[in-house]
This record gives structure tokens, C-alpha cells and sequence, in this order.
């Protein structure tokens, strides 16, 4: 655990992979996920680099998966997921997978394709038998008015001067939403010398590509003269509607179109039992396929980033990894160049660039470390604030939450989660929610656990109060002291403990918040002062404590100017404020007794006079001399201000134009200031402008930090610098604390009242 | 318009307004044409445009790839896009929109018509069609004999109605009538656009008269140029071009009597937009008229967009996209013929 304090050591590590291992040596540490490559060809493009065949190939492959992929789930199956190590596979083997899927992925098209002819096929016979039957007869379409009342007039009178001219039929379906258009076109551009009547499909047809259920617009239009003819069938077509030839005896046609559409679900149901046999085939080859081949093509990826040697027989790369893991990376090196013959090599360089934060976690600490990761990740060797964040993440959250019922059930149901973890039904769930769940299960836990113990504090168990140990109050003792009669109490229905009665305060309760509370009628308003207050002591020493570990960061990195330019003036601000409010806390907590409650003074107007430099008359000072040592405390606090906008920057500036004044003896603050042990490998010349440019980087860098207005976890983390406004402003939402605790009890209590 | 409209326009075009910015943030930079230019099969300019916003869209396409496939992949990309902003868009931007589909609607049926004429099937020519002026009715446009058979029957539902007014006539369609006919649609469907922008107001007039201006000058100028030695007499030329733009009136009606590319230029050079950019003609690199108009075109749209609150940003975007599109297929074009001499000569977007 020893690298939960700190993010590890991270070392530059320089791989000679011989062109003949290169490819097993990456595929063992991919597996391995020992190493982060870092891209030496970043000024070539994507498609000059050295393995960009092979990631085509790969590519290729990967096009011909989600093809059978969306051809499997099109059938409604699933892919079962691929089980066991499988290792990138050897670049010859590609080949056998590609034959393999192309050949699968070939017959998969046939079989298709001719389920989906037939199934056109079908759709059209049914789609004819459809208009067919849907009763359009020629006198009914005549006589039929619906829709075209005002059609009618133009049309010859049947029986007119016209009768001996043929009347023709086209029949057909068009898709509904296209119907309307269709009707009106045709009546545009014919003029009237047709006569149309569209008709809804009762029954949906399956359509022959997707299989949903579509309804269709039947229509048959019967129209004189060849011209119009043509005319409408170009209109038709144009709507992609289906023609059908409309005759006269529709019965025998209809019973014909019936034995077709029979034959034809025979051939279906064939093609289709053949279809399901390829697809087990597919559901059978593929998952394994699809995870090698992502390997490979990752493997191929990693190569691209690396650089060729002069002499073409080893590849270069750059790669992070982890101080302790150096062994273990050459040991896998070894290995997997041995089988060839031939050995890679490792070893570490020295580097000028920042390393990537490495922090392990473990199924314990990593929802913990998520939460951090969250604000923000550590630049290199920062101090993880993740440890602390296990207690005081849920310690906080179960100041909110205190409920012993509430904390147990929530309790009870992270154990449960935790107890299962390796069940692997749980880890497959694929619910979102439950996923996120179940990954803070021990954050769960440790919430759940920690509400209890709030809970008990509060003395609260879904919202009720249960005494475990005698009430310290004594309403015997006040009702004989006072002499409440009968009469006395029937008549008021409020009655008052006074703790200065003798035995009626026995003493303090021994855990938490006497059960007596929970009858009295001031019983919010004494928990919302108490819980109020202890949100502040615990707010203003979670963020003193946030503070002090950036000490150690300072430490570290050996920027000892940021103890006095930052550190202090923070603490002094946040002390000076707000620890001096605590301190009124305590000292009223332990001075004002009961006796002296009648005239106890309120620490809230103090410290708003404290800020106004002004004192009430009725409000009494807490201790002699206290308007002196407030006033003091608000200049100096103020006075810190300045210090933390200014210090550091200026410093830094100063600094800079010093050593440019004097271009010698810079070399041990700057390896400081950069927080690299290894600063001075590199020649001079190009070091002393590097270091410049970072300064100036850190200048320019430092205003804008300093904007950010952040959530009050963050305090926990010294992982950013800490900044003056942040310091001032995320000490006034930390009092929110109380009211949230407050707002959890409320509404469940007046639910119980009712 | 309301007076600062401003403080209401993100109300309802906020949305758009920032996808749209976001788009136009996606276009392809000048060092992304540095590397396509580079590339030597088509299939390595699959994999460059791959690591831009284009991302996967070849990704589905059969081998081999072809610069056709290309095309139509971009245009759908766009087209989808172009459907988002309508499907999401409120009045009055949805009018807008609509107006900017119009332009495609006419290339559209005109394309379509000129089809009829040569007897090509309908389906060979939809193909071409450009998937923005896309509408129903527009497959049964060779039934129409008259440009009024055609308003009366097919069009007259369409957003392009209103632009027949001038052109109706019973004249048979022959491709002299069809280019007449196009011309007169793009001048009216130019000037009810120009109305419309000016009639909002505020910032959408500022910035989109200007480039409508510039558009309806483009056409003057072109169709003068293409008029040069046909039958077209100069009283009918006239009436083509749209009755706006920095060259009306005057500028128009010398336009109309010029009778060669020189005399053009002489009436160019009384305007000092146009001045430097006929001068820039067969310079470095033998630009060409239209190159200059759209590297202008360019220019304009992209300006439109240091301006907030408007609408003319939706136009400029697809117009720059447009413009990218044509820059790719040009280079894809230049690859695959093996001709990387005037790889060079696409419209830099800046």
C-alpha cells in the first residue's frame, strides 16, 4: 500500500525489439499491461507509418465481423462471450481467420440474399392477393364516393356518350404517407379522366427487408384512353408503388396466387433452417476471432508508435512503466524474444517530460480513487489524496445521511454486493445503474456503515429516537419541584424542563443525543444548531487537513518558497476565520453552562460583527479583550490575500529575471523547481530555455487556476495547487453540511407526525 | 423585426446555432489537406479522413473505393446533418432552411428534365440528384411537356411554386428552354430569398444580403460569360439576371450589352469588389472565373460566422462544407487518374 500515499515511480524505458520478436514481445506485454507507449512518429501521418498494411488487413477483418455481428443480432441471437486467454495470434494465422470469416461471410451473403428474394417474392405475392382482395370491384370503385365527392361531377356519366370506350384498371399498393400525394398528382396531372380509390390494408404486411409490420395503401385507378395510361404508370412508378395486373376472374387468380405463396413458405422455411445453421456457425467462430484480431490490431498500433533503428533490425519504442515492474518487464522481454531466437532488450533513459501518474488500485480503493480521479488526476508523485477520501468520504456523506435504520439497510445491501462480487452473474449485469452500484460497493459499505454510527450519534432509527440507556432528564423531578397539579396540567399542553431545577438534569446522555429530544417541541431547532456546529468544526478541520498534505507535495518537490507564499498564508486565512470560529464553538460549548443560559451570547452575531468591525450592546463578549483579538485576526487574514494571489507568481518572475541576470549557478533550484532528479542529463544550452519556458508556463498557468471555484472535496486534495479564491470561497459552501443534514431528518419526521 | 432580437434568438435557435458552430469546427484544416494531398491510393485517403470528423463513414463501403462512393457518402453525411437542423429548427429558421434546399431543387428537376430529353431512365439520373433538394414529386417531372404542365401537375405543391410566376409559358421543353427555364427559376428563387432575409432583419440581413448580393452578381456575371456566341439575344439575357446585388440596375444593363470576356472585365472593373478578383484571373496557378468566385464564395461564408445570433451561419456552413466536399473529390479525383500536377488547385478553406 505503500503506493496509495503517492503515485508510483514511473521510469522511461527504452525497448530494442528485434524486427523478428517485435511482434510476440508487444503481444506478452499487452497482456502483461506493464508499459504505455509513447508515440515516436508523431510527425508521420496515419497512413505512412511502417504497419499500416497489416492494421488494414485487420480493418478489413473487423469490417467482415460486423457485418456476421449485425447479421447475428438481426436474427434475434446472441453472441456467446469468447472464454479463456486468447492471445493475439501469430500474423501468419491471420490469414486462416480471414479465409475462415470470408468464406462464413460469403455463404452468409448467398443464403441471405436468396432468403431475401424470396422473401420480396412472397411480400409481393401477399401484397397481390392483398389488393386483390380487398374488394375494390370496379362498380364499387365507380359508385364509391368516399373522398371524392368532388371528383365525381367531372366524370362521364356511366352509360354516356362514352360507353363504348374501354375502361382499363391499374392496380396497386403505395406506402401510406405517400398516398395522399399520389391521389392528388394523379388528379393534377390527369385531369380527371380517371377515377381512384386508395383503400387502408387491414392486415399488416411483414415488410420483406426489415420484418416489421407495415400497413399499405391499396389503390386501383380505372382510367379511359392509352395517354393517360402511360401517364400514370410513369406517376406510379415514380412512387415506387407495386403494379399489379388486375383482371376480371379474381377468384381463380387469387386461388392460384395462394399455392404460390404456399410453394413459396416451403423454399422459405428451407432457406431459412439452412440460414440458422451458417449462423450457429458464426456464433461459433466469431467471438473468439473478434477479440484476437482487436489484439492484433492493437499490437500492430503499438508498433506503428515505434521508431526503426539505422540498421533496420530493431525497432526503437519509447515506453512508461512502472519503477517496481522493470524486472518483470524484462523478464517478459526474455521470454518472448527467446522463442525466436534473438533478445530484447530494456533499459531505462533518462527523461525531461513529466511521466504519467501511475496510482494501483485494488476492488477496495478503486470507487475511492474514481471519486478523485473525478476532480482531477495528480500531476507525477503528488500526494493521492484517495486513502483519506476511504474515511472522510463516507464519514461526510454519513453526516448527512445519520440514520442507524436507513445506514443498516443501505449497509445490508452493499454487503450483499460485496459478498457476491464473484458470482459472475453480478459482474455481467449489463444495467447501468446496477453497474454503478455495483462498482462503489465498498464505497456503499463503508457509507452504510458509517450512517450507522452517525445514526447512533444522532440517536435516530428511521427518524425515531430509541433509548438504550436512561434519558438524563428527569420530568418526575421537575413535575415535584414544581408542584404540576392535575388541573395544572390539563390546562397547558407545553411544559418546560428547566435543567437549573435540581435532579432534573441528571447528567449528559452517554452516547449521542438524549431520547428525551424527540417529545420536546424545540427538537429541530436544537439538532439543526448542534448539527450546524459540528458540520463547521469538521468542515474547517477537513480542509485545514487538505492543506496541510499539500505540505508534503511542497516537500516533495522541493518548492519550499510555496510553504511561505501558500501553505501559511492559507492556513493563516482559513484559521485566522474560520478555525477562530470553531474555536468560539468550543470555548461557548465549554464556558456557558445552563445556568448562565439566559444571557449566553450568540456566536453568530459575533462573528458577523467580527467582520464589521462593530459591536452590538445587548450581545456580551465572550471573553474580555475579544473585539482587539477579532479585529487582529480579520486584518491578518485579509493581509493573506495579497500573499496568495501575488506570492508565488511573483517570486517565480523575480527568479527568472535573476537568473537570466546571471546565466551561472542555476542549476539545483531549477531540477527543483521542475521536480525532476534527472534535469541536468541534457546539454546546457537547450536546458536553461526549457526551464525558462516552463517557468513562464507556471506563470501564466497560476492566474488561471486561481479562477476555478471548486466543490469543497476537493479540499481533500492536494493534488492542485491551492489557490487564494478557492481558499476564501470553498470555506463558505462547506457550511451547507448542516442544513443537509437537517433537510434528510425534516420531511421524515412531519411524515411520521401525520 | 423585434428590436434586439438578440436576446430572444437563443431561445429557440440556440441549439442549432451552437451544432452548427461546433460542424463548422469539424472542417478540414489546412494541414489535414496537407496530408491528403499526400496521399497515394485512394484507400489512404480513407485512412487520413478517418482521423478526422469524417471518422468511419467509408467504413461499410465494398472494395474497391471509388471516388463516386466518396462523393455520396459526404453528401449523406450532410444531407444528415442538414435533416437534423430542419427536423430541430422553429419558425423562421425552418423557412430559411427550406429556402436553402430550394437552390438543389431546381438543379434537381432541371437535371432531371434534361434527363427526359436525352431518354435516360429516371433512375440513372436520381442517382445524381443531390440529396438536399430531394421531394417527392420530383421523379414525375418528365411527364411534363410545358413549364406550365409542369407547375400545374407536379410543382405546384413544392416549396418551388411561388418562383414560376415569371415562366410560365407553353413553349416545348427543349434544352435552350430548359437552361431559360433554370436561369429564370434560380433569378426569382434568388430574389424571394433576398426579400426574406432583408424582411427579418437584424443580424441574419447583415450578414446574408451581402452573400446573396455576391450570389446573384456570381450568376449575372456567369451567365453573361456563357451567353457569349449562343443564340440567346441580349434583351432575353436581361431578363435572367436577378434584379439585385452591388451590379444593379446599371451594372446589369451594361453586363447585358457586353459582347466579349474583355468588355466583362472592363464593367468589373468599375466595382471594387470585383476588380481585384477578375484581376487575380489566370494568375499563379491558372485560376479560372468560377475558382475566383468561389474562393470569394469562401471568404464570405467564413466571415459569417464571426457574427453571432443569425441564421446566415447555417448557410455558410453548408455552403463550406460543400465546398470541402468538392475540395475532397478533387483531390480523390487527381489521385485516382494519376494526375497530382493540379492536386493543388482545390479552394483552401481558411
Amino acid at each position: 500500500m505503500g503506493s496509495m500515499f503517492r503515485s508510483e515511480e514511473v521510469a522511461l524505458v527504452q525497448l530494442f525489439l528485434p524486427t523478428a520478436a517485435a511482434y510476440t514481445c508487444v503481444s506478452r506485454l499487452g497482456e502483461l499491461g506493464l508499459v504505455e507507449f509513447r508515440d515516436l512518429n508523431a510527425s508521420v501521418s496515419a497512413f505512412q507509418r511502417r504497419f499500416v498494411v497489416d492494421v488494414r488487413r485487420c480493418e478489413e477483418l473487423e469490417k467482415t465481423f460486423t457485418f456476421l455481428q449485425e447479421e447475428v443480432q438481426r436474427a434475434g441471437l446472441v453472441l456467446p462471450p469468447p472464454e479463456g486467454r486468447l492471445p493475439a495470434p501469430p500474423p501468419r494465422d491471420l490469414l486462416r481467420i480471414q479465409e475462415e470469416t470470408e468464406r462464413l461471410a460469403q455463404e452468409l451473403r448467398d443464403v441471405r440474399g436468396n432468403q431475401q428474394a424470396l422473401r420480396v417474392q412472397l411480400h409481393q405475392l401477399q401484397l397481390h392477393a392483398a389488393v386483390l382482395g380487398q374488394g375494390h370491384s370496379p362498380q364499387l370503385a365507380a359508385t364509391h364516393t368516399y373522398g371524392a365527392s368532388e371528383r365525381t361531377p367531372l366524370l362521364q356519366a356511366p352509360g354516356g356518350p362514352h360507353q363504348d370506350l374501354r375502361v382499363n384498371f391499374v392496380a396497386g399498393a403505395v406506402e401510406p404517407h405517400k398516398a395522399p400525394a399520389l391521389e392528388r398528382l394523379l388528379w393534377r396531372a390527369c385531369r380527371g379522366f380517371l377515377i381512384a380509390s386508395f383503400r387502408e390494408l387491414e392486415r399488416p404486411l411483414e415488410h420483406p427487408v426489415t420484418g416489421e409490420p407495415a400497413t399499405w395503401m391499396t389503390f386501383l385507378i380505372s382510367y379511359w384512353g392509352e395517354q393517360i395510361g402511360q401517364k400514370i404508370r410513369k406517376i406510379t412508378d415514380c412512387f415506387h408503388c407495386h403494379i399489379f395486373p388486375f383482371l376480371e376472374q379474381e377468384e381463380a387468380r387469387r386461388a392460384a396466387l395462394q399455392q404460390q405463396s404456399q410453394e413459396l413458405q416451403e423454399v422459405l422455411g428451407e432457406t431459412e433452417r439452412f440460414l440458422s445453421q451458417v449462423l450457429g456457425r458464426v456464433q461459433q467462430l466469431l467471438p473468439p476471432a473478434q477479440v484476437q484480431v482487436r489484439k492484433m490490431k492493437a499490437v500492430y498500433l503499438a508498433l506503428n508508435q515505434c521508431s526503426m533503428s539505422t540498421t533496420h533490425k530493431c525497432l526503437i519504442a519509447e515506453t512508461w512503466c512502472a519503477a517496481r515492474d522493470l524486472p518483470a518487464l524484462q523478464e517478459a522481454l526474455r521470454d518472448s524474444s527467446m522463442e525466436e531466437g534473438v533478445s530484447a532488450v530494456a533499459h531505462r533513459i533518462p527523461s525531461r517530460d513529466m511521466p504519467p501518474t501511475l496510482i494501483r488500485t485494488n476492488r477496495f480503493t478503486a470507487s475511492f480513487q474514481g471519486i478523485v480521479d473525478a476532480y482531477g488526476v495528480g500531476r507525477y508523485q503528488e500526494v493521492n489524496p484517495a486513502p483519506y477520501t476511504i474515511v472522510t468520504f463516507p464519514f461526510l456523506f454519513a453526516v448527512m445521511f445519520g440514520d442507524v435504520g436507513h445506514g443498516l439497510l443501505m449497509f445490508l445491501f452493499a454487503l450483499a454486493m460485496v459478498l457476491a462480487e464473484n458470482r459472475p452473474a453480478m459482474k455481467a449485469a449489463q444495467n447501468e445503474i446496477w453497474q454503478t452500484f455495483f462498482g462503489g460497493r465498498y464505497l456503499l459499505l463503508l457509507m452504510g456503515l458509517f450512517s450507522v454510527y452517525t445514526g447512533f450519534i444522532y440517536n435516530e432509527c428511521f427518524s425515531r429516537a430509541s433509548s438504550i440507556f436512561p434519558s438524563g432528564w428527569s420530568v418526575a423531578a421537575m413535575a415535584n419541584q414544581s408542584g404540576w397539579s392535575d388541573a395544572f396540567l390539563a390546562q397547558h399542553t407545553m411544559l418546560t424542563l428547566d435543567p437549573n431545577v435540581t435532579g432534573v438534569f441528571l447528567g449528559p446522555y452517554p452516547f449521542g443525543i438524549d431520547p428525551i429530544w424527540s417529545l420536546a417541541a424545540n427538537h429541530l431547532s436544537f439538532l439543526n444548531s448542534f448539527k450546524m456546529k459540528m458540520s463547521v468544526i469538521l468542515g474547517v478541520v477537513h480542509m485545514a487537513f487538505g492543506v496541510v498534505l499539500g505540505v508534503f507535495n511542497h516537500m516533495h518537490f522541493g518548492q519550499r518558497h510555496r510553504l511561505l507564499l501558500e501553505t501559511l498564508p492559507e492556513l493563516t486565512f482559513l484559521l485566522g476565520l474560520f478555525g477562530y470560529l470553531v474555536f468560539l464553538v468550543i470555548y461557548k460549548w465549554l464556558r456557558v453552562s445552563a445556568t448562565n443560559a439566559a444571557s449566553a451570547p450568540s456566536i453568530l452575531i459575533h462573528f458577523i460583527n467580527m467582520f464589521l468591525f462593530s459591536h452590538s450592546p445587548t450581545n456580551r463578549p465572550l471573553y474580555p479583550r475579544q473585539e482587539v483579538v477579532q479585529a487582529m485576526l480579520v486584518v491578518l487574514a485579509l493581509a493573506m490575500v495579497p500573499v496568495l494571489l501575488l506570492g508565488t507568481p511573483l517570486h517565480l518572475l523575480h527568479r527568472h529575471r535573476r537568473r537570466r541576470r546571471r546565466p551561472t549557478g542555476r542549476k539545483e533550484d531549477k531540477a527543483g523547481l521542475l521536480g525532476l532528479p534527472d534535469a541536468s542529463v541534457n546539454c546546457w544550452g537547450s536546458d536553461e530555455e526549457k526551464a525558462g519556458g516552463l517557468e513562464d508556463e507556471q506563470e501564466a498557468e497560476e492566474p488561471t487556476v486561481n479562477v476555478q471555484v471548486e466543490s469543497f472535496h476537493r479540499r481533500t486534495q492536494p493534488v492542485h495547487r491551492h489557490c487564494s479564491q478557492e481558499t476564501c470561497l470553498s470555506s463558505i459552501p462547506r457550511r451547507s453540511l448542516g442544513p443537509l443534514a437537517v433537510g434528510h431528518r425534516q420531511p421524515l419526521t412531519q411524515f411520521l407526525s401525520l | 423585426m423585434l428590436e434586439g432580437a438578440e436576446l430572444y434568438f437563443n431561445v429557440d435557435h440556440g441549439y442549432l446555432e451552437g451544432l452548427v458552430r461546433g460542424c463548422k469546427a469539424s472542417l478540414l484544416t489546412q494541414q489535414d489537406y496537407i496530408n491528403l494531398v499526400q496521399c497515394e491510393t485512394l484507400e489512404d485517403l480513407k485512412i487520413h479522413l478517418q482521423t478526422t470528423d469524417y471518422g468511419n463513414f467509408l467504413a461499410n463501403q465494398t472494395n474497391p473505393l471509388t471516388v463516386s462512393k466518396i462523393d455520396t457518402e459526404m453528401r449523406k453525411r450532410l444531407c444528415g446533418e442538414f435533416e437534423y437542423f430542419r427536423n430541430h429548427s422553429l419558425e423562421p429558421l425552418s423557412t430559411f432552411l427550406t429556402y436553402m434546399t430550394c437552390s438543389y431543387m431546381i438543379d434537381n428537376v432541371i437535371l432531371l428534365m434534361n434527363g427526359a430529353l436525352q431518354k435516360k431512365s429516371v433512375k440513372e439520373i436520381l442517382v445524381k440528384c443531390h440529396p438536399l433538394g430531394r421531394f417527392t414529386e420530383m421523379e414525375a417531372v418528365n411527364i411534363a411537356e410545358t413549364p406550365s404542365d409542369l407547375f400545374n401537375a407536379i410543382l405546384v405543391e413544392t416549396p418551388l411554386a411561388p418562383f414560376f410566376q415569371d415562366c410560365m409559358s407553353e413553349n416545348a421543353l427543349d434544352e435552350l428552354n430548359i437552361e431559360l427555364l433554370r436561369n429564370k427559376l434560380y433569378k426569382s428563387y434568388l430574389e424571394t430569398f433576398y426579400k426574406f432575409c432583408k424582411n427579418h432583419g437584424d443580424v441574419t440581413a447583415e450578414v446574408m444580403c451581402p452573400i446573396l448580393e455576391f450570389e446573384a452578381d456570381r450568376r449575372a456575371f456567369i451567365i453573361t460569360l456563357n451567353s457569349f456566341g449562343t443564340e440567346l439575344s441580349k434583351e432575353d439575357r436581361e431578363t435572367l439576371y436577378p434584379a439585385f446585388g452591388k451590379l444593379y440596375p446599371e451594372g446589369l444593363r451594361l453586363l447585358a450589352q457586353a459582347e466579349d470576356f474583355d468588355q466583362m472585365k472592363t464593367i468589373a472593373d468599375h466595382y471594387e469588389v470585383y476588380k481585384p478578383l477578375f484581376e487575380a484571373i489566370g494568375g499563379n496557378g491558372g485560376k479560372t472565373l468560377e475558382d475566383v468566385f468561389y474562393e470569394r464564395e469562401v471568404q464570405m461564408n467564413v466571415l459569417a460566422f464571426n457574427r453571432q445570433f443569425h441564421y446566415g451561419v447555417f448557410y455558410a456552413y453548408v455552403k463550406l462544407k460543400e465546398q470541402e466536399m468538392r475540395n475532397i473529390v478533387w483531390i480523390a479525383e487527381c489521385i485516382s487518374q494519376r494526375h497530382r500536377t493540379k492536386i493543388n488547385s482545390y479552394i483552401p478553406i481558411l
